[in-house]
């Protein structure tokens, strides 16, 4: 075999698996309900003396329109945080079958009475919104347990899948909303379970999720696989970034461990001499990934961190951020030399993509400004 | 007996390779599962007829290469959250290997891509290919020429001295 007929293959097999036959027969009989609607409007134009061109408009862009919302799926447009201001009133319940990738998340804040210094947060729900700029409500996603502990939900890095927690299910469900499927997984988790900052990480094929019962504790954290229901116990005390390409990243702080565990389990740590937070998934060279160092947060400066152990750390400047931002986290790789980050100034939270050679930061997207005490989760950021 | 039982034993045992090759033509997941399931939508349709006298498989083939080469681009925005850009985790030949390829693949025209995945990745033969993308035999060995010819231009560690010789036995 060349390397050429090898490389292809190895490309070839990392097509994601799929299971598209009953979704295909739904397709088309999608597309026979409109050609068998516009077989009618063409009846009734014909009857009402209307021109063959106007059918045939009317034929083509429908058909055109109906293929793109409900077909052809994964609309690419860039997310606008300004689009199409709903009412609360009118925000509607996210709905089943194919609502394209989500932009990011947010769980609504407590009602506050300050007059009589009270706290309702009995309407506290999750909602997200969609790259095309559409809130929904997510009424299936507990956003507070009995102890009013926070239930988090988490977005894929590409924003197709969205993870949360079930009360009905006692489990957690992966959503795809691209092609509209969903699955619960097998392995149930207990409400009274989900304590004080607990996180959640979904993996692009939502396949793998990681859920941290408790931030920082000695509770075992879950690897869970949402096909066969197999878990991988994770020590409580590290905590997840993100999974990736079949790895866990996986980090304790203070002692700044960083654990890249194979979804199946195995792999050792490697510690980093320092205080390290916000870390990064692995970058595309599979060993290197951007933290910052607690001294180094308000310098704005990052550290590149070599995890097979054979390089010092690098720093880079970011360069081009307001001088009051303050890095809360970084995200998915663009690139093997671009980084996305998320800075908290002015009103909102906004993304930035990071040359790390040079530094360089480029606004990329700018978030709402969230209402006090809501809570914001974005793609491929791991939430708690 | 539901009347759409044969399509979904097809569609079981074939949607997988079908993915792969879907794959290597649009060189990314989510846009690879769009392409192949609305070819799918498309067979669905026709099923009776396919199943009857048709070859499902050669026309599911033909079909997917052709809305692949006719597919309209769609525009991709920055967006905060960036696709997965490669997949490596280690260092290795094989691994540069397939970032080099990917890379190289991209800058093909989607005809060059089309022959070069229809020729080595599905190892059909200057007819077969001929017949998938609906093309003339002339018109598939000057394709070949030319993605190879760009192949080893853009990846020359590809184009080894092994893989070379290879290549050439092919093209020929």
């Amino acid at each position: 075999m060349t390397r050429l007929r090898r490389a292809l293959n190895g490309i070839a097999e990392e097509a994601p698996m799929v299971d598209l036959a009953d979704l295909a027969l739904a397709g088309h009989r999608r597309r026979r309900r409109v050609t068998a609607l516009l077989a009618a409007a063409t009846v009734a134009t014909m009857v009402a003396g209307a021109t063959t061109a106007t059918v045939t408009s009317i034929r083509s862009h429908g058909v055109a329109a109906a293929w793109r919302t409900e077909a052809a799926a994964a609309p690419l447009r860039s997310h606008d945080a300004a689009a199409t201001p709903q009412t609360e009133a009118a925000v509607p319940d996210l709905p089943g079958g194919r609502v394209g990738p989500l932009a990011y998340a947010y769980r609504t804040p407590c009602d506050v009475d300050r007059e009589r210094k009270t706290i309702d947060c009995a309407a506290v729900e999750w909602r997200v919104v969609t790259r095309a700029g559409t809130t929904y409500r997510l009424p299936q996603a507990l956003a507070l347990n009995d102890q009013e502990r926070r239930v988090p939900v988490a977005i894929s890095r590409d924003g197709r899948m969205l993870a949360y927690y079930s009360r009905q299910a006692q489990a957690h469900v992966v959503r795809d909303l691209v092609d509209g499927s969903q699955v619960t997984s097998p392995v149930t988790v207990k409400e009274e379970r989900i304590g004080i900052g607990s996180m959640l990480v979904v993996s692009d094929d939502g396949r793998h999720v990681v859920f941290d019962p408790r931030e920082g504790s000695k509770e075992p954290g879950l690897l869970i696989d949402m096909r066969t229901g197999k878990t991988v116990r994770i020590p409580g005390e590290y905590e997840p970034v993100s999974i990736k390409d079949g790895i866990a990243e996986l980090v304790r702080y203070v002692k700044t461990d960083l654990w890249l565990m194979p979804v199946t389990g195995g792999g050792r740590p490697v510690r980093f001499a320092g205080a390290y937070i916000t870390f990064s998934e692995l970058a595309p060279d599979g060993r290197t990934v951007a933290a910052a160092e607690m001294k180094d947060l308000q310098k704005q400066k990052l550290s590149l961190l070599d995890t097979a152990g054979g390089r010092a750390p690098r720093k880079v400047a970011v360069r081009g951020l307001p001088e009051k931002a303050g890095v809360i986290a970084t995200g998915p790789w663009r690139s093997g030399s671009e980084l996305t980050l998320f800075a908290l100034h002015g009103k909102g939270t906004h993304v930035y993509s990071v040359d790390i050679g040079t530094g360089r930061a480029r606004r990329l997207a700018d978030y709402p400004p969230g209402k006090p005490g809501g809570f914001l989760v974005l793609p491929g950021v791991a939430s708690g | 007996m539901d009347r759409h039982d044969g399509f979904r034993e097809f569609v079981l045992a074939r949607q997988q390779a079908l993915m792969r090759t879907a794959y290597l033509l649009v060189g990314d997941a989510h846009l690879a599962e769009d392409l192949l399931q609305s070819v799918l939508v498309k067979i669905a349709g026709k099923w009776p007829g396919l199943a009857r006298d048709g070859n499902p498989k050669a026309y599911t083939r033909r079909a997917l290469v052709n809305q692949y080469i006719s597919w309209r681009r769609r525009p991709r925005p920055e967006a905060p959250s960036a696709d997965p850009p490669e997949h490596g985790v280690s260092h290795d030949e094989e691994t540069l290997d397939r970032i080099m390829l990917r890379q190289a693949l991209a800058k093909l025209t989607r005809k060059q891509r089309a022959v070069i995945v229809l020729r080595f990745w599905e190892d059909l033969t200057e007819a077969q290919t001929a017949e998938a993308l609906g093309c003339s035999v002339g018109n598939v060995k000057s394709q070949t020429h030319h993605a190879l010819a760009r192949l080893r231009a853009l990846a020359p560690e590809l184009a080894g001295p092994d893989s070379l010789s290879d290549l050439q036995e092919v093209a020929r």
